[in-house]
């Protein structure tokens, strides 16, 4: 994280055209996702057709080159071999300079952006004329696309206005249809004077040497058939085998990108234009173009293809699904990242286009909520990537000095994280409110306490209260672990007593195991595998304490990293593998376990209050438990009115909420906002983390509405007026 | 394999949801009508319009042309045969001093019997057809249920001019040509492009569906960015 990013962060959030186009939509009421399989789209079904698809197009890819280019030149069409920006653009230049090119029309292509052909071109000077609308707008405002599917979705309609107004030398109304016609009548005298087209590719057919084109606004069938040399730039990666392997892609391509079956135009272009029209000479030029060429760019692709950690980033197909999904894009737009890829997955390709150095910034905005690989339709993981990019550059550079003392020094050794915050829980005192929430801090530390309240850390923390591990004989009770976490331990200690409290209500027996340190999230995330490792060791060995039957946590990012990412930190570590394997099966959230205990209890009578359920990101994407806590919510007689966006993110992703305070804000504020419209009075999510997000958020708004855990709510906590029960 | 009216059924509604006016004419008749009907309601003069074998089979061009509409063929064979004054099929028994003749007469333009200048002459021609059209007609080699989709199949291209440059694209398809699925369609195109005995893929394999939209002004969805004003599909039975 540089000081520019946060600067770039800062006027994002602050410029109010951006904020009221990008912020201004609030949460959806559900995921593209979950729309897509709620009217009955084959989701997962489809997308692993498509992730099967690009695995092995890219696993066969120098065949497929060579199957492209043979079946290419059979059709007629040249094929030139870019290595880099700089080969593909020269070879456009050189040929539009050989024909004498003085206007070229373009379809909206991200790669040509990413090689920037068009600003090359201009510089040689030849004309160049976007032709999609969006990416027309930005071409006039002299921007780079905001967004890989809506270039210009951030402009104002007094901006299109003042820029088209400008364009066309007459004062057009700030209206949408005078805006959408002006540009209709402007471009389409462009098509007709063109002498050179230029397309990217969607997909490219490697047995029949297709490039298939996908459009909504007829642009891309103009430029591609009025004038009279076509040229298609296209990457690597767009290669597969077949028709029937495009085809994989088209199903959810517009699903994803438009929420449409099908985009408009989909064509299949194999070569130049032909008639038999004519006696005498078969397959002459026909009325469209007579030369067709494909520019096939690598700048950066083979590098990715060749490694294990990236290569997946080669699978996504543009469709943009992940850049709406994104609480980070949602409230800053494209244009922060600062290169052409926008979000997790541009963060990864600037990697290997720009340099990794580059991708830095771009990395570090992500909260690590999952919300882009849950929607995307090649199933890529880009959190575990942008993981591994932290892990990279950890490995090159270290960590900061910041990072090191935290995640090295402290957050690793169990008794100096107590003691660091037992020093904290005395000196916070005389910042803390009665009810023991921190509202204001001083100097340099203000800005912790700006947009929420925090919670004291609390002076007696849950590992101080239980002791002891019960015996063995009291024979088939289960006996379950709590691995508090930090944030349940220090702050919020009554949460963990709420779990014991509530477990033994259902006869099972609940300990502490006293080895127990931070699981090690905060340095994975950060990239710190090291330490990461250490930690795992160090929590493998202490929850084999007393050998419990399960292992319950209040906190998500815990239990996944417990469940899963040990399993990873672990792999090919033979014995230390294994006993992560029997710590993963034994995990459970709080919800899964009591229902997992009681079952067939019968559902209790109604009950008055009014609450929504909180997706936790680490508990619904990362560990797959979402109906799990709502059922005992509801079999304890809650009803559960469901708020917009129950699934999106609070904003707290961990290093986010400290590196990018405003960021984590603004992704907190339209949560709140969902919460707010849903008119309940509890908020209730399995974790702590989150409670601690979303209560201090709701606190700086005076709201009333309390946020607990539901071991709280089934134990009785709420009892009491709700916000920090203090210790 | 599904029934057709089911598959009618569920084109049409795909069609008609993406923003397509879908209509079953209940014979020759009524087809040539409804296309004519429609033509004068649009005050159209000049009409662009590319092979269909629905259109041919009904004579839709003769139909329009006794209402005084100027209609201009612009497959190449078809726009010779129409200069030959002969019936709207595509004759290759004319030699090239023939062909060369009759684009001279219609284009002006002294033409020997070379076929690349006498190819570029009719491109030039047809060309400005296609800008000055109010109308523009084409055939579907088949539909698409599932999505309500129209598949052209051309080596010239002329089709994606004719459905894609004027205000107004009608396109005319037989109810037996639609095809339940994307799977389906593509069973179809290797069949009729014989792709399993070496024959050449055409240049050009258009899928649309519905009528043009953008989502660049404001982010807004909104109909006709580019492409026709109005897109109308006439369904015509085997009877």
């Amino acid at each position: 994280m540089s000081k520019e990013m946060a600067k770039r962060v800062h006027q994002a959030l602050t410029d109010e055209d951006l904020q009221s186009v990008m912020g201004g939509r609030g949460l959806p009421r559900i995921s593209l996702r979950q729309r897509m399989q709620m009217t009955g789209v084959d989701f997962d079904g489809l997308s692993r057709e498509i992730r099967r698809v690009k695995e092995e197009s890219i696993a066969d890819l120098p065949r497929l080159v060579e199957q492209f280019k043979t079946a290419a030149s059979r059709n007629g069409s040249v094929v030139y071999e870019a290595r880099d920006a700089a080969d593909a653009n020269d070879y456009v230049l050189k040929l539009a300079r050989e024909r004498g090119v003085k206007l070229i029309v373009k379809s909206k292509s991200m790669l040509t952006e990413e090689i920037e052909l068009r600003q090359y071109l201009e510089k040689a000077g030849i004309s160049v004329q976007e032709t999609d609308i969006g990416e027309w707008i930005v071409q006039l405002a002299d921007e780079k696309p905001i967004h890989m599917v809506g270039p210009a979705i951030h402009k104002t309609l007094k901006q299109v206005a003042e820029l088209m107004s400008r364009a066309t030398g007459t004062e057009l109304e700030a209206e949408p249809q005078t805006l959408l016609q002006a540009s209709r009548e402007t471009l389409r005298q462009y098509y007709i004077d063109a002498d050179m087209g230029i397309s990217g590719g969607n997909i490219v057919i490697a047995e029949t040497g297709t490039v298939v084109i996908v459009t909504n606004e007829a642009n891309g069938c103009m430029t591609t058939t009025l004038p009279p040399v076509y040229v298609a730039v296209v990457g690597y990666e767009k290669l597969v085998s077949g028709w029937e392997d495009a085809a994989a892609i088209l199903r959810l391509l517009s699903r994803c990108t438009m929420g449409m079956k099908l985009t408009v135009y989909v064509s299949h272009i194999s070569g130049p234009s032909r008639t038999d029209g004519i006696p005498g000479m078969p397959g002459l030029p026909g009325q469209g173009p007579q030369e067709m060429h494909i520019v096939m760019v690598d700048n950066g692709r083979q590098l990715m293809r060749d490694s294990e950690d990236f290569r997946e980033a080669l699978y996504c197909i543009k469709c943009g699904a992940c850049l709406g999904a994104c609480p980070v894009f949602t409230s800053v737009a494209g244009h922060t990242y600062g290169y052409i890829y926008q979000g997790g997955i541009g963060a990864v390709l600037t990697a290997f286009m720009n340099g990794m150095e580059q991708a830095k910034d771009p990395a570090s905005l992500c909260l690590g909520c999952m919300a882009c690989k849950d929607v995307c339709p090649a199933c890529i993981d880009i959190p575990a990537m942008i993981t591994r990019l932290r892990a990279r550059s950890v490995a090159e550079d270290g960590l900061s000095w910041k990072s090191r003392l935290a995640l090295r020094s402290v957050l690793k050794h169990p008794a100096r994280l107590a003691g660091a915050l037992k020093i904290g829980s005395y000196l916070q005192r005389p910042f803390a409110d009665e009810d023991s929430m921190i509202r204001k801090l001083p100097a340099s530390l203000k800005p912790l306490a700006e947009t929420i309240s925090l919670p004291s850390i609390s002076p007696r923390p849950l590992h101080s209260r239980l002791k002891g591990i019960p015996s063995r004989d009291k024979g088939v009770i289960p006996r379950v672990a709590l691995y508090a976490g930090c944030v349940a331990d220090y702050a919020y200690p009554e949460l963990g007593e709420a779990v014991v409290k509530v477990l033994g209500e259902i006869g099972a027996v609940s300990y502490y195991p006293g080895g127990q340190s931070c699981c090690g999230a905060p340095a994975y995330f950060a990239g710190d595998v090291e330490t990461a490792h250490s930690m795992a060791r160090t929590n493998i060995s202490a929850l084999e304490e007393g050998d419990p039957d399960y292992i319950v946590t209040v906190c998500p990012g815990c239990a996944a990293m417990l469940k899963k990412e040990y399993l990873s930190l672990t792999a090919g570590q033979g014995e230390w593998h294994k006993r992560a394997e029997a710590l993963a099966g034994k995990v459970r959230d709080f919800s899964q376990l009591v229902l997992e205990l009681t079952p067939g209890s019968e559902k209790k009578p109604a009950r008055e209050s009014r609450i929504t359920y909180h997706d936790p990101c680490h508990l619904k994407r990362g560990l797959g438990i979402y109906a799990e806590p709502r059922e005992l919510l509801e079999r304890e007689g809650f009803e559960i009115v469901e708020m917009n966006g129950a699934d999106a993110c609070c904003g707290f992703g961990g290093e986010t909420v400290l590196n990018y305070p405003e960021l984590s804000n603004s992704v907190m504020q339209r949560k709140l906002n969902a919460i707010e419209a849903a008119g309940v009075d509890t908020v209730v999510t399995n974790c702590a983390p989150c409670i601690l997000q979303l209560r201090g958020g709701l606190d700086k708004r005076r709201s009333n509405i309390r946020v607990i855990h539901s071991a709280e709510l089934l134990a009785g906590n709420d009892k009491s007026d709700g916000s920090a029960t203090s210790g | 394999m599904a029934d057709i009216e089911e598959l009618v059924e569920q084109f049409k509604a795909d069609a008609t949801r993406t923003g397509a006016v879908v209509y079953e004419a209940e014979g020759a008749g009524d087809a040539r009508d409804y296309v004519l009907k429609l033509a004068q309601e649009h005050g159209v003069r000049h009409i662009v319009k590319s092979k269909s074998a629905v259109a041919e089979a009904i004579g839709l061009r003769e139909h329009l042309e006794e209402a005084g509409i100027e209609v201009r063929e612009t497959d190449i064979g078809q726009w010779i045969a129409q200069l030959a004054g002969e019936k709207a099929e595509p004759v290759i028994d004319k030699t090239i001093e023939q062909v060369a003749g009759l684009i001279s007469a219609e284009t002006g333009q002294k033409l020997g019997p070379e076929p690349e200048a006498v190819m570029g002459a009719a491109r030039r021609y047809l060309r400005q057809s296609y800008i000055n059209a109010d109308m523009g007609i084409t055939g579907a080699d088949f539909g698409i249920a599932e999505t309500g989709t129209m598949v052209n199949l051309s080596n010239d291209g002329n089709d994606r001019l004719a459905s894609v440059l004027p205000p107004v694209h009608v396109t005319m398809m037989k109810r037996e040509n639609i095809v339940a699925t994307l799977s389906d369609a593509i069973h179809r195109i290797k069949s009729l492009t014989g792709e399993s005995v070496g024959g050449q893929i055409p240049s050009y394999i258009t899928y649309h569906t519905g009528r043009n939209t953008t989502g660049d002004i404001r982010g807004a969805l909104m109909a006709r960015a580019q492409g026709p004003e109005e897109e109308h599909i006439v369904l015509l039975g085997n009877s």
